[in-house]
């Protein structure tokens, strides 16, 4: 690997003709004029509609549940509870291609006896209309015996709290032991220590869960679904009790995912109901049961303990972060090893100690959200930086600079990293993007923060990922892409037309790309860990690479060249030196397939496999790459109602090469909304385990008043492991929003709020401190 | 045994319950119903105006009336037009009515204010002002700006008209003194003098579509270099949306000064009886009505001096 | 139950009757009768991924009882423009990249029609507010106001040499 500088140069015009033009999507058209049927849109004659009944109350003891005049409603189809399922537990682990299962941690599909968290599912019902189903929950009886709950990750740590699960309440638990910490300290002439606190946030994707279900005539359960993740169906027959290729999971355009359609949501409920009564059955979330439905992102408290010299060298971190689990396992046990590697941030730190724990309470369960534990790292460790540099009264940037992690050096779990690192640059770049600084107008103040950031790409190693993709010429010339990749909104599908195209030398228009079934498209893993591009992307790479070799090969003997001799490009094959012998794709076609020359291919790409760190000191390789980047924003602060207003936001991320800029500046966009969102405005509020903020008039994200016009500035080190050099930008272009905003915020104020979100109240009494304002 | 239903989750709610749909062709019709419905029914029908309340409250079951009377085709009660020194703001105007209207923003500042961040463009489209008022939330935008303007409101029955002052028309959360017979056909306020200033300001958790944790409208009235006219409006600050009429006898006759405003807004606090929420808490609630108080004073004051 | 009545719709410009129940929504009769292209995203006015226009005014489709619309011009996104003929918003919204998930994409596109009706030459500020009712989770709006202005200009274009 080159040192940074040396990547960091305009860039070249490329031989590339497809890959890296902001193209129209192919997905758009659809989208624009309403044709896309997206999961909701699919109805099939005879259809039951299904409800779920949840739980009222967030700990208690199930102690009678009578369905009988439920199902003796007229219209009624079917019912299920707890006591029909006693042997069936629905997986909630990290889905896999592979078919391992890796944590024992089951749920029982519907309630049996305890209930652990507020809106637990007790009862299915499947009638002939939604009116029918909905009067059918109203009749189901049911007696809870309310029992004490536990709330917040600290309470439930002390032995007098309430057991959520099992044996005590501690659901994961992961540490760093890098260096030598006590001499880091000792060396440190200045040590600084805070605690940073984060909220539970919701994905509040546009489209509700929702899917359709039926049993075809040779016994499949075909399920029709939005979701991020085809390769459910393992899961799906194994909960239900049915041969893995006896469900058959079919998406559609996903309304969003972001995370929260990760794990299973829907499909269990539609396999068994379809399976009982036979029939196709759909079932449509509510907003209000999508808010109780699925994970959300883990709340942090992280305390950062920092030793530093007075010239500013970081010599000891020493970080500890407890996250609230809720109710059950999920992905909190890979959450939080994210926030693991990801808690020094983009800094080299030789004297580290992490430790992570992910705690049980009675609060809804969280799980998978865009930035998976880093995120909420980044919220610390960059405040972490800024509180650093004001205590020595050093530059912010200069700080951080003093510090960065490099190519070569070594990361939090001692492993060096190999892509280019352009922290720096980013950074440097968003803040020149900020211009002028807006003046202060009385009793508005501005301030402007930066934040940068490190946030992996590509899966964790040792759960081997894989993806596959095939890529095929029709006689007529035209391209087909066959992967099970789902698109959750991001360009995925459209990104790989975009590649078959480069490789084949056709347009976008002449590929169609078939997705998202996981009996006839080859799976490609997961639309999740900001990997779809880097490794099903590589996967068509590699399949439509050995179909255009074989093309090329062919189409030099027609041309009387040499393969390497030859281009493919605009629908033709050409001599690169004399572009005016060339022979017509369609006709180069053509003579493959009268000749029989294979015209198709099915591709798996690998990941770089790992054993798992080591558990006493976290040492080893955990992702296979990270992206680097900043954010910068100024904003305003009504110092007297606290309002935030964000008057500048401006991300700058090394991409390693955008295959489409136009795709990824959205991702860049939509990132810094979110992220604002995160930061001032959305927090899901429990009282009791019990969700208060119900609706979208309550969980506030932010809306066209809110945001600025945001600025995306693409760095192309050419430097990742994905398809020409990209990495990825799907997760990272959210992580650094937050704490750019966090401390825009106490530099107009002078006074920092160590809790996200932070509303115009805390604001508020953070200005009345006795230390606050100068 | 009865099953548990107490704070079951709203999840059931996809569907509306069954109710009984009335569309009147005019204001005559409507009222014969909404009088027959009184005498004969026990007031079991709502008036349906813009139904971005109403609706929300029957999918949620805050609501089960058994009849609907839409008053969709009233377009007699659409429209704004000034008579008599009056404006006049029909019963079936809607937000988006309020915006378009010419000279609105000459008229009503502060309603103009509260109508552009009144929910998003198509409530706006749908909502109506007096259906706001009716509704009577505590967070209502349209509310502190009347009130304010010293609106006053035509209810209008089978039986007669009257004229109510919108001070006088809240009796408690969610009441009003508009009988089940009646419907509002007309709002309506003085025009403003031209040595006065109206202003309002929205404090929320977020600057688009959002619900409203102090609304506060203050008008002002300066002759000879004193207020001859004081109004303070304090929205979702109490049960009811009120004025600040304590805070405003200290301000009448006088000509304002720093420490007078000041003592002003802290008089306002006094009259918040705000609650806790997951919006805000009722701390920061009166805080808001204090800073507003301040603001919104200040500025008239020094437009007008 | 309450009596069904066949009510006279015009749906994109076609003529239709429906037996609608007196509490049915815009948005579930027009679910029902197949116009997909109107999404659910709440059903209380919170997202607006569920706008129609109707006489050219866009309304939040879930907060509208059918019988009320009756008689009355109803648009949807499709309505707007399909297959090879497309309105002005809609080739916008592509070429800029406005669109991610696209679940948000009709309403927006609906509640920008009808704020360019009254407003055909709209500031920063009235397009702000024209979509403040729209949610939207992936873009960040940023394209999507590049698109309006975009297609603003092109309408207006449009209007002068038509």
């Amino acid at each position: 690997m080159s040192e940074p500088a040396e990547y960091f140069r305009p860039l070249r015009p490329t031989e590339l003709r497809q890959v890296g033009r902001p193209l129209a999507r192919t997905d758009a058209p659809g989208k624009a004029t309403g044709s896309t049927r997206y999961g909701g849109d699919y109805t099939m004659p005879g259809m039951l509609h299904a409800k779920v009944l949840r739980s009222p109350l967030a700990s208690a003891r199930l102690r009678r549940i009578d369905v009988s005049k439920a199902r003796a409603l007229p219209g009624v189809a079917c019912t299920f509870t707890g006591a029909d399922l006693s042997d069936r537990l629905a997986p909630t682990d990290i889905p896999g291609q592979t078919g391992a299962k890796r944590l024992d941690t089951g749920q029982s599909i519907l309630v049996k006896e305890r209930v652990r968290y507020y809106g637990e599912p007790l009862a299915l019902v499947a009638a002939e209309t939604p009116a029918i189903a909905q009067k059918a929950l109203d009749l189901i009886e049911y007696d809870l015996d309310a029992l004490p709950g536990v709330y917040d990750p600290l309470e439930a740590l002390k032995p007098e709290s309430p057991i959520v699960q099992g044996s005590n309440n501690i659901v994961a638990q992961l540490k760093i032991r890098k260096g030598d910490l006590d001499q880091g300290f000792a060396e440190a002439d200045r040590v600084i220590e805070n605690s940073y606190r984060t909220q539970f946030v919701e994905h509040a994707f546009l489209e509700p869960e929702v899917g359709l279900a039926w049993v075809d005539e040779n016994d499949v359960i075909n399920i029709r679904v939005s979701t991020q993740v085809i390769e459910h169906f393992r899961s799906i027959a194994d909960a239900v009790g049915v041969p893995h290729n006896k469900v058959r999971i079919m998406g559609a355009m996903v309304g969003g995912g972001f995370g929260g359609k990760e794990d299973l949501t829907v499909e269990i409920y539609l396999a068994l109901l379809t399976r009982a009564t036979r029939r196709p059955v759909q079932l449509v979330y509510t907003r209000e049961e999508s808010f109780l439905g699925h994970g959300k992102r883990h709340p942090f408290v992280m305390t950062y303990r920092t030793g530093v010299t007075k010239d500013g060298a970081i010599t000891a971190l020493k970080v500890t972060i407890t996250a609230d689990a809720g109710a059950y396992v999920f992905l909190s046990p890979y959450v939080i090893l994210y926030a693991l590697v990801a808690a020094p941030g983009p800094y080299r730190i030789d004297n580290l100690h992490v430790d992570a724990t992910a705690v049980a309470t009675n609060n809804m369960y969280t799980s998978a959200f865009r930035g998976f534990g880093a995120a909420q790292a980044c919220v610390a460790y960059e405040a972490q930086m800024d509180e650093v540099a004001k205590a020595l009264d050093l530059e912010r940037m200069a700080f951080r600079r003093r510090n960065f992690l490099r190519t070569g050096d070594k990361l939090a779990t001692d492993v060096p990293i190999e892509s280019a690192v352009w922290t720096d640059e980013c950074m440097t770049k968003a803040w020149e993007a900020l211009g002028e600084r807006t003046p202060d107008s009385v009793p508005v103040k501005v301030g402007r923060g930066v934040a940068c950031y490190q946030q992996s790409y590509g899966r964790i190693m040792w759960l081997h990922d894989t993806s596959e993709a095939w890529v095929g010429i029709e006689v007529d010339g035209t391209v087909t892409v066959r992967s099970g990749v789902t698109d959750i909104g991001a360009g995925q599908i459209s990104a790989l037309g975009q590649i078959a195209a480069e490789l084949l030398g056709v347009s976008l228009s002449d590929v169609a790309i078939y997705h998202s079934d996981s009996s006839t498209t080859p799976l490609a893993g997961t639309t999740t860990a900001t990997r779809a591009l880097y490794m099903t992307g590589n996967a068509v790479r590699l399949a439509a690479s050995a179909v255009r070799e074989r093309l090329v090969a062919r189409s030099a003997k027609a041309l009387r060249a040499t393969p390497s001799q030859v281009d493919l490009a605009n629908s033709r094959a050409f001599v690169i030196d004399d572009p005016d012998r060339w022979i017509g794709f369609k006709q180069l076609v053509a003579l493959c397939a009268s000749e029989g020359i294979h015209r198709s291919e099915l591709a798996l790409f690998r990941a770089p496999f790992t054993d798992k760190i080591d558990p006493e000191t976290g040492r080893g390789r955990v992702h296979p790459d990270y992206t680097y980047g900043a954010h910068a924003v100024e904003v305003a602060v009504d110092t007297e109602t606290g309002e935030v207003t964000v008057l500048k936001s401006i991300g700058a991320h090394d991409v390693g090469r955008a295959i489409n800029p136009a795709a990824v500046a959205g991702q860049i966009e939509g990132g810094a909304a979110q992220g604002q969102g995160y930061a001032l405005s959305e927090e899901m509020c429990y009282q009791e385990g019990r969700l208060i903020t119900l609706s979208l008039s309550e969980y506030l994200i932010p809306t066209a008043m809110d945001v600025p016009q945001i600025e995306s500035i693409i760095l192309e080190s050419r430097s990742g492991l994905g398809p020409f050099g990209a990495k990825g930008i799907g997760e990272p272009a959210l992580i650094p929003v937050a704490p750019a905003i966090a401390n825009a915020v106490a530099d107009a104020i002078g006074v920092r709020v160590y809790d996200l979100p932070i509303t115009p109240e805390r604001i508020v009494m953070a200005l009345r401190q006795p230390d606050s304002m100068e | 045994m009865q099953p548990r239903r107490d704070g079951a989750p709203e999840t059931r709610k996809t569907m509306l319950a069954d109710f009984d749909l009335v569309i009147p062709a005019n204001l005559t019709q409507a009222l014969q119903i909404l009088s027959e419905d009184a005498t004969r029914n026990g007031h079991d029908a709502m008036p349906l105006a813009g139904g971005t309340n109403l609706l929300v409250d029957i999918r949620a079951r805050r609501a089960a009336p058994k009849r609907l009377i839409a008053l969709g085709k009233l377009d007699e009660l659409r429209g704004t037009t000034i008579d008599n020194g009056r404006v006049i703001v029909g019963g079936r105007t809607t937000l988006t009515d309020v915006l378009r209207a010419p000279r609105m923003a000459e008229h009503a500042p502060s309603l103009v204010q509260s109508a552009r961040v009144f929910g998003g463009q198509m409530v706006r489209n749908s909502a109506t002002v007096a259906g706001n008022l009716c509704y009577g939330s505590p967070a209502a935008d349209t509310v502190p700006p009347l009130l304010s303007l010293n609106a006053e409101l035509t209810l209008a029955s089978q039986a007669g008209r009257r004229v109510v002052p919108l001070n006088d028309f809240f009796l408690g959360y969610k009441q009003n003194v508009r009988r089940h017979d009646e419907l509002v056909t007309e709002i309506t306020w003085p025009l403003p003098p031209s040595n006065s200033a109206n202003l309002f300001y929205k404090l929320a958790r977020r600057k688009g579509d959002a619900i409203t944790v102090v609304g506060l409208a203050v008008t002002l009235v300066v002759e000879s270099g004193k207020c001859s006219c004081v109004r303070i409006a304090l929205g979702a600050v109490a049960p009811v949306i009120k004025r600040a009429l304590a805070a405003e006898a200290m301000l009448i006759d006088q000509a304002l000064t720093p420490t007078l405003i000041d003592a002003a807004a802290g008089q306002a606090v006094e009259a918040c009886e705000p609650i806790d929420d997951a919006r805000a808490s009722a701390e920061y609630r009166c805080h808001g009505v204090y800073v507003l108080t301040r603001r919104l004073l200040t500025q008239a004051w020094e437009r007008l001096s | 139950m309450a009596e069904k009545k066949l009510i006279a719709l015009e749906i994109n410009g076609r003529r239709l009757e429906a037996s609608v129940p007196p509490n049915q929504t815009l948005l579930e009769s027009l679910r029902e009768l197949g116009y997909f292209e109107v999404k659910s995203g709440c059903e209380k006015g919170d997202c607006g991924a569920c706008a129609v226009l109707v006489d050219g005014e866009a309304i939040d489709s879930c907060l509208t009882l059918t019988w009320t619309v009756e008689g009355r011009r109803l648009t949807t996104v499709a309505g707007l423009g399909s297959g090879e003929h497309l309105h002005p918003l809609q080739t916008a919204f592509i070429e800029h990249g406005a669109i991610q998930c696209g679940y948000c994409t009709p309403g927006l596109i609906i509640a920008a029609q009808s704020m360019l009706d009254t407003t055909p030459n709209p500031n920063d500020e009235d397009i702000r507010l024209a979509l403040s009712g729209n949610l939207c989770r992936c873009t960040g709006y940023t394209k999507v106001f590049a698109a309006v202005r975009d297609a603003a200009a092109v309408m207006r274009e449009g209007k002068r040499s038509g």
